[in-house]
C-alpha cells in the first residue's frame, strides 16, 4: 500500500477539480464519480482504500451509498456534508462512516482527515498497544496512563471511555457509539453521562480543562481524541 | 317628443318621522321609475336656528338616495308646498300629518286640505305614523272612565251646592274648571268635553237660583261653561304634549345614555370577539334580545362572540343581498325578520362590516319604537369593526414597510459584504493566471489572501444562513444536559484552531450545574461574542466568566475595548446593525445570531458598560426542567 487509492464520489464539478489535483500531488492514486451508480461501479471494480463520500448526490441518497458499501467493504469512509445536514452527518457515522469534513473545508483539514482515516487500518494492522502524544502516553495492554511521565489515577469508567476514543485512532466517535461501548447496550439516552465522565478525563489529562487540546468536542456529533503534537 | 316623467315631491320638516317621509319619497320613486325632489319650505321669520340644521340633515340624506333638493320661502307651508309642486310639474306630493297644531286646527285646516282646495295637478298622500304610537290610550275611555267622571261632576256639585253663590258664578267655575282638566288628563279628551256640557247643565239647572227658571237669563253662563271646556281642553292638551315630550325626552335620555355606554365599550376593544362579546352584551341589557355578529366565511358564517345557535340562517351568498336589498329601498340598516331573529347589516362608512343577528329572549318582539335604537347600536358596532379593521391594515401595512426596509438593508449589506472577498479572489486569481513570473513571495501573498478572503466568505454564507433558518424556525434547539465547561471548551478550541491562543481569562466555578443547551448552537453564541469582542478591542484580555443562581445560569464575555455608546446598547443586537465608525470586519449578523440562539433557548442577553472600561455581554440561561441524576461513582 505504498500508494493508497482513493475514490471521490461527489456531483459538484468544482469540488472534484479542487480535490483531484490536491490528492495527486500528495501522491495518493485518485479516482472520481460524479453519481452514486457510478461511485459504487468504481468501488467494486477498484477496491479503493478510502472512499470520499458526499451526501448530496444526484442520484442517490449518501447514506444509501453507504450502506451498500458496507455490506462488503471495511475501508474507511468519510463523509462529506453541507452545513445544513448535521443529523445526516451523524447517521452516517453511527452506521459506519469513518469520519466527516464539513463544507467548505481547507486542504490541510482535507489531508488530515485522510492521514487519519488510512492511519486507522495501518494500526489496525499492526495493533501497537501503546499509543502517546502530547505527553500523554497510554498502554493498552498494561491498562496503564502516564501524564509527563507520572502515572494518572482513572476509575474504571473513565478508563474504558479513554480506551474507546484510543481504538478509534484520532476519528471521530459519536456520543451513541461511545455510550453503548462504554456503557454497553441501552445506555444511549444518557449523553450527559459521557460529558460528565469527558470532563472528569479532561480535569485529569488535560493542562487547561476549558481549551482541550486532546479531547476534541465536536459539537452535536460526539469527540476525538487528538494525540499529535500538531493541530489539525 | 316625449315628455319627461313627472317626478315625486316630499316635504320635509325637521321632525323625526321625516326620515319615514324620506324612505316613502324613494320607494314611491323607485316603483314608478321617477325622479324624487325633496322640498323643504322656509317660512318667514318661523324657523328656528335648530330646526334649520335639522331640516338640513333631512335633506342630506334624501340626497344621499337620489333625491333632489329644493327649498322654497313662502309665508305658509301650504302656499310654499303648492308653488315647488307646480314649478316641478310632480305627480305625487307626500307630506306628514302635522303634529305641531292646536287641536281646532286640525278639523278643518291642515295643510292638506288647504291644498286639495288649491286644486292641484298632483295625488297628496298624507303619511299617518300615529299608528301604534304611544300617544292614544284606548284603555281609558271603558266603562270605569265613565263612571269616575260621574263620579267627579257629582261631588263637584256637591261641593258647589255647599258654596255661597247669590248669582255669583266666579266661585263655582274654578271647582268645575278643575273638575274637567282632572277628567281630561286622568281619563279623555272626549269625557272631558261630555264633562263640559254636563257641568254647564248641572249648573244651570241645580245651583242657578231661581231653579228651572228664567232660562234665557242663563245664556251668559252658558257661553261661560262654554269658554270654561275650551280652556280645560288647552290646558289639558299642553299637559298631555308636555307629558308626552318628557316621555320622548326621558326615552331619548336612556338612548342615548346606553349608546354613550356602548360606543364606550366598544372603543375598547381589540379584536372582533371583544367587540362581539361587548356588543352582545349592551344588547342583551337594552334590549333583552341574544346577539351575535356574524361574518361570512366563504360560504358560511362565522359567529361571534360564541357559535351560538346559528338557526337556519341562509349562506352569505343568499343573506347579503337581500341586505343590500334593504339599502336599495331606502334604509340601509332596515332589519331583516328571519323566523324570530332578525338580522341587521353592520354597515360601516365604505362597506359592510358584518351582519348582526338579533333573536328575542321571550316570545315577543322588541317593541317597535326600539328599532331606532338598535339601528343606531348596529351603526356603533360597525364603526368599531370598521376602526379595527382600519387599525390591522395600517399595521399591515407597516409590517410590510419594515419587511420591504429589512430587505433592502439585507440587499445591501449582502452585496457589500460578498462582493468584496469576490473582487480579491478574482482580482489574486486574475494576476497569478497572467503571463510572466510572479515572484514567489508575491505568488504566496495572492494565495493567502484568496484563501483568507474566501475563508470570510464561508463564514458571512455560514451566518446568513443560520440567521435565516434561526428565524424562519427551520432550526430546532435540541437541548442537551451538559456541563458549561465543554461548550466554553469547544468554543475555544474552535477559534484557538482557527487563529492561535487567544488572551481569554476563563472562571468556571466548580460547582456549576449542568445546563440544558443545545451544544452547536450554544458554542457558537460564545465564538460570536469572543470574536466581537476580539475586534472591539484586539489585544486585550478577555474575561469569560459564568455563575449559577436557582433556576438560571449565567454567562460573561467582558472585554476592556472603547465600550458601546448607550444610545447603541440595545441595537447591537440587531440585524444587519453595525457600530459607527466600527471599520470593516463583521456585517453585524454575529450579535444577531447570539440574539436569536439565546431567545430559542429561552434565556435572555444583553450588553451593558463594564465598569472600569469596556463592555460585557451577559447570557442568562433557564435551568427548566430537572436536571438528569448523575450517573452513580461521580463526584
Amino acid at each position: 500500500m505504498n500508494q493508497p487509492l482513493i475514490l471521490i464520489i461527489e456531483d459538484e464539478e468544482s469540488l472534484r477539480r479542487f480535490l483531484v489535483p490536491t490528492l495527486s500531488g500528495q501522491r495518493y492514486q485518485v479516482l472520481s464519480a460524479a453519481t452514486a451508480a457510478e461511485g459504487l461501479a468504481m468501488a467494486r471494480s477498484h477496491n479503493p482504500d478510502l472512499v470520499l463520500l458526499d451526501l448530496g448526490l444526484p442520484d442517490r441518497d449518501g447514506m444509501a451509498v453507504l450502506k451498500e458499501l458496507r455490506t462488503w467493504s471495511r475501508k474507511p469512509v468519510v463523509i462529506l456534508s453541507a452545513r445544513n445536514q448535521e443529523r445526516d452527518k451523524v447517521r452516517a457515522l453511527d452506521q459506519g462512516a469513518d469520519d466527516y469534513l464539513a463544507k467548505p473545508f481547507g486542504a490541510a483539514e482535507l489531508l488530515a482527515r485522510i492521514r487519519v482515516a488510512l492511519r486507522h487500518i495501518l494500526q489496525a494492522d499492526l495493533a501497537d498497544p501503546v499509543v502517546h502524544g502530547g505527553g500523554i502516553r497510554i498502554d493498552l495492554e498494561q491498562r496503564e496512563v502516564r501524564l509527563e511521565g507520572r502515572p494518572v489515577k482513572l476509575t474504571g469508567l473513565e478508563y474504558r471511555l479513554l480506551e474507546a476514543l484510543v481504538r478509534r485512532n484520532g476519528k471521530v466517535a459519536t456520543h451513541s457509539q461511545l455510550l453503548s461501548e462504554v456503557w454497553g447496550p441501552g445506555g444511549e439516552g444518557n449523553t450527559h453521562y459521557l460529558r460528565i465522565y469527558m470532563a472528569m478525563l479532561r480535569k485529569k489529562l488535560e493542562a487547561d480543562p476549558t481549551r482541550p487540546r486532546h479531547f476534541i468536542t465536536e459539537p452535536s456529533v460526539g469527540y476525538r481524541l487528538n494525540l499529535d503534537a500538531r493541530e489539525d | 317628443m316625449a315628455a319627461a316623467p313627472r317626478p315625486v315631491l316630499v316635504a320635509l320638516g325637521s321632525e323625526a318621522r321625516a326620515l319615514r317621509l324620506i324612505q316613502a319619497g324613494f320607494r314611491l320613486a323607485q316603483e314608478r321609475s321617477v325622479p324624487w325632489i325633496a322640498v323643504h319650505v322656509e317660512l318667514g321669520g318661523v324657523d328656528l336656528a335648530e330646526d334649520g340644521e335639522q331640516a338640513e340633515v333631512w335633506l342630506q340624506e334624501a340626497q344621499r338616495l337620489g333625491a333632489e333638493i329644493r327649498i322654497v320661502q313662502a309665508p305658509t307651508l301650504a302656499q310654499g308646498l303648492s308653488e315647488a309642486v307646480r314649478s316641478s310639474r310632480a305627480q305625487a306630493l307626500l307630506i306628514g300629518r302635522s303634529r305641531d297644531r292646536w287641536p281646532w286646527a286640525r278639523v278643518g285646516h291642515s295643510t292638506a286640505n288647504e291644498l286639495l282646495r288649491r286644486g292641484l295637478d298632483a295625488r297628496i298622500e298624507v303619511l299617518d305614523d300615529r299608528r301604534g304610537s304611544p300617544e292614544s290610550d284606548p284603555a281609558r275611555t271603558g266603562f270605569g272612565a265613565m263612571v269616575g267622571t260621574l263620579a267627579v261632576l257629582a261631588a263637584c256639585t256637591g261641593v258647589a251646592w255647599l258654596v255661597p253663590r247669590e248669582g255669583n258664578i266666579s266661585l263655582v267655575l274654578p271647582v268645575y274648571l278643575a273638575a274637567v282638566t282632572f277628567i281630561a288628563h286622568h281619563w279623555s279628551q272626549g269625557l272631558a268635553v261630555l264633562a263640559s256640557v254636563m257641568s254647564a247643565l248641572l249648573y244651570s239647572f241645580l245651583l242657578e237660583t231661581p231653579r228651572f227658571s228664567q232660562v234665557d237669563a242663563h245664556w251668559p253662563n252658558l257661553l261661560f261653561f262654554l269658554a270654561m271646556l275650551f280652556a280645560a281642553q288647552a290646558v289639558v292638551g299642553l299637559l298631555h304634549r308636555l307629558r308626552q315630550q318628557a316621555r320622548e325626552v326621558e326615552r331619548r335620555e336612556v338612548h342615548t345614555a346606553s349608546l354613550y355606554l356602548l360606543g364606550r365599550a366598544l372603543g375598547r376593544g381589540r379584536t372582533p370577539e371583544e367587540v362581539a362579546t361587548t356588543a352582545a352584551e349592551h344588547l342583551r341589557r337594552v334590549f333583552k334580545v341574544e346577539a351575535h355578529l356574524l361574518f361570512p366565511e366563504g360560504s358560511s358564517w362565522r359567529a361571534l362572540p360564541s357559535p351560538g345557535p346559528l338557526l337556519d340562517l341562509p349562506p352569505p351568498e343568499a343573506l347579503l343581498p337581500r341586505l343590500d336589498a334593504g339599502e336599495r329601498l331606502g334604509d340601509p340598516l332596515e332589519p331583516l325578520p328571519l323566523g324570530r331573529a332578525h338580522c341587521l347589516s353592520l354597515l360601516g362608512t365604505d362597506r359592510s362590516e358584518g351582519v348582526l343577528l338579533v333573536q328575542p329572549r321571550e316570545s315577543s318582539a322588541p317593541p317597535p319604537e326600539t328599532w331606532e335604537l338598535l339601528k343606531a347600536f348596529a351603526v356603533q358596532i360597525a364603526l368599531a369593526l370598521e376602526r379595527l379593521r382600519w387599525l390591522e391594515e395600517a399595521r399591515k401595512a407597516q409590517l410590510e414597510n419594515e419587511t420591504e426596509r429589512m430587505r433592502s438593508t439585507l440587499l445591501g449589506a449582502i452585496g457589500h459584504d460578498l462582493r468584496t472577498p469576490l473582487a480579491a479572489i478574482h482580482g489574486a486569481a486574475g494576476s497569478l493566471l497572467l503571463p510572466g513570473d510572479l515572484p514567489p513571495a508575491t505568488q504566496r501573498d495572492l494565495l493567502t489572501m484568496i484563501q483568507d478572503e474566501s475563508e470570510r466568505l464561508a463564514h458571512l454564507l455560514g451566518n446568513l444562513l443560520d440567521l435565516t433558518r434561526l428565524e424562519s424556525g427551520a432550526l430546532q434547539v435540541q437541548k442537551e444536559w451538559q456541563p458549561l465547561e465543554e461548550v466554553v471548551g469547544s468554543a475555544l478550541g474552535r477559534l484557538e484552531r482557527r487563529q492561535g491562543p487567544l488572551p481569554v481569562h476563563v472562571d468556571l466555578p466548580e460547582s456549576l450545574p449542568l445546563v440544558p443547551l443545545d451544544a452547536a448552537l450554544m458554542e457558537q453564541v460564545l465564538v460570536n461574542l469572543l470574536t466581537n469582542a476580539q475586534r472591539h478591542a484586539p489585544g486585550n484580555d478577555i474575561e469569560l466568566r459564568a455563575w449559577g443562581e436557582p433556576g438560571w445560569v449565567h454567562l460573561e464575555v467582558a472585554d476592556r475595548g472603547p465600550g458601546i455608546p448607550a444610545p447603541f446598547l440595545d441595537r447591537i443586537f440587531d440585524k444587519f446593525f453595525r457600530l459607527p465608525g466600527a471599520g470593516e470586519g463583521g456585517v453585524g449578523m454575529g450579535l444577531a445570531i447570539c440574539r436569536a440562539i439565546v431567545l430559542a433557548h429561552g434565556g435572555s442577553v444583553h450588553a451593558e458598560h463594564r465598569p472600569g472600561g469596556g463592555s460585557r455581554f451577559r447570557v442568562a440561561l433557564p435551568l427548566d426542567g430537572t436536571a438528569p441524576a448523575p450517573p452513580e461513582g461521580s463526584p
